[in-house]
């Protein structure tokens, strides 16, 4: 009992300490390309980039993922769409089919079987389109980094926009991406799918020297 | 079982067998009479199963051994029936018009480990590999870390660190033991051993 202090010890003890100005909140950071909850008055933008911004605005926010699970990370992407971790509230959904997605979602390792479906998928989708990797497999093979069937980097393949470290990342880590993501597009950062028409040649070089059977046209629209 | 044993000895060369389990014993047959085995086993005893064909490389002997799981449903036992057969040269008798589903058995059995099956349907078929043209991927000589290196490339700057060694460089002391144990003795018996 005598450790307990009395109400009048406490308020000596606040009262000598020393004098400690109130930390006022950080103002948060104004989104130019997104004037809700915006404190300021915004500044004009130039000429011709209003629309983009807008369009950039539209495009991060409505991100649907291309619904093709590869490797073990596609194990997460369903608690990730469903009540708990909840992308939809990003806008995010799953769609059944290539032509009317633009995100695609690289669970972890890929077998060549799948990196040439993987391929024809990330073909069709509508342009503009990113790659969002998962796990250590996609970066440096991972676990898989000796094994017979699985490459060992992605990026040669297709162009990564943002990349997902773990093994396997936790939901958490994966919205993070995407949220990454989600910035890179709103400042026109995230052009892998430009950078994959720029260079189609050493990427198809690089498709056809691991797929030896290419049974499919050199570039599948 | 025992009797299927001794029933099995008149139809075919059993070089040997063992109870493993009460309901599960092991007979290995000359690789001549495997066929004659299983043909009996099938017809003339309640062995109608055909539960697992798998495979064993014996490098070191220059053998595979190929095991046939046979289950009795009614009497709850199996037999695994094994038989030792060279690395290469040797075509293996199919078990498809006993057990059709041995096919994909030994479809896989050739494309992982390059045993072939006379007469069986999809024998040549691939099963999971898609245009592979190096040996087979699941023989022990078979050097994966090689043919990876040789084929996909990596991200330079790949390092590891082993987790003992970098305890040991932050804590400045030459072994560790897992939480939960006794540490001070096994600290000190680890160091004893490093000098």
């Amino acid at each position: 009992m005598s450790d307990e202090k009395h109400i009048t010890e406490i308020e000596d003890d606040l009262a000598a300490r020393p004098y400690e100005p109130a930390v006022s909140p950080p103002t948060p950071p104004v989104d130019p390309y997104c004037y809700l909850g915006a404190t300021e008055m915004p500044e004009p933008l130039p000429d011709g980039e209003a629309m983009s911004t807008f369009k950039n605005w539209c495009r991060a926010n409505s991100l649907w993922i291309m619904a093709y699970g590869t490797g073990c990370g596609a194990i997460e992407l369903r608690p990730l769409l469903t009540s708990r971790f909840d992308v939809t509230r990003f806008g995010m959904a799953p769609r059944p089919t290539p032509r009317q997605s633009n995100v695609l979602v690289i669970g972890g390792y890929l077998s060549l079987k799948t990196l040439k479906r993987v391929i024809r998928a990330y073909e069709q989708m509508p342009e503009p389109k990113w790659v969002v990797a998962l796990g250590s497999c996609t970066i440096n093979g991972g676990m898989y980094w000796d094994s017979y069937y699985t490459i060992n980097r992605l990026d040669l393949y297709l162009p990564v926009d943002v990349y997902v470290s773990g093994c396997m990342p936790r939901p958490e880590a994966v919205i993070a991406g995407f949220q990454r993501l989600m910035e890179k597009i709103k400042a026109e950062e995230a052009n892998g799918w430009n950078e994959y028409r720029k260079n189609i040649e050493r990427y198809k070089a690089n498709q056809k020297r691991v797929i030896t059977d290419w049974d499919m046209p050199d570039y599948n629209w | 079982m025992k009797s299927v044993v001794e029933g099995l000895r008149q139809h075919a060369r059993v070089l040997g067998d063992r109870e493993q389990r009460a309901d599960l014993h092991l007979v290995e047959v000359e690789f001549g009479s495997l066929r004659a085995a299983l043909e009996w086993l099938k017809n003339e005893t309640g062995h109608v199963q055909l539960t697992l064909l798998s495979i064993v490389d014996w490098l070191e002997d220059g053998e595979f051994e190929l095991s046939y799981l046979v289950t009795d449903p009614e009497a709850h036992a199996t037999l695994i029936v094994g038989t030792r057969i060279p690395r290469d040269g040797v075509a293996v008798p199919t078990v498809w018009d006993l057990w059709p589903q041995a096919v994909t058995y030994e479809q896989e059995i050739t494309e992982m480990f390059g045993v072939s099956f006379d007469d069986s349907p999809r024998s040549g078929v691939p099963f999971i590999l898609e245009s592979w043209s190096a040996a087979p991927p699941m023989r022990r000589d078979f050097d994966t870390l090689a043919y990876s290196r040789e084929h996909y490339e990596d991200l330079p700057g790949r390092s590891s660190i082993d987790a003992r060694t970098r305890v040991g460089q932050e804590t400045g002391e030459k072994g560790y033991t897992l939480a939960g144990g006794d540490a001070q003795a096994g600290d000190a018996g680890r160091s004893e051993e490093h000098e």
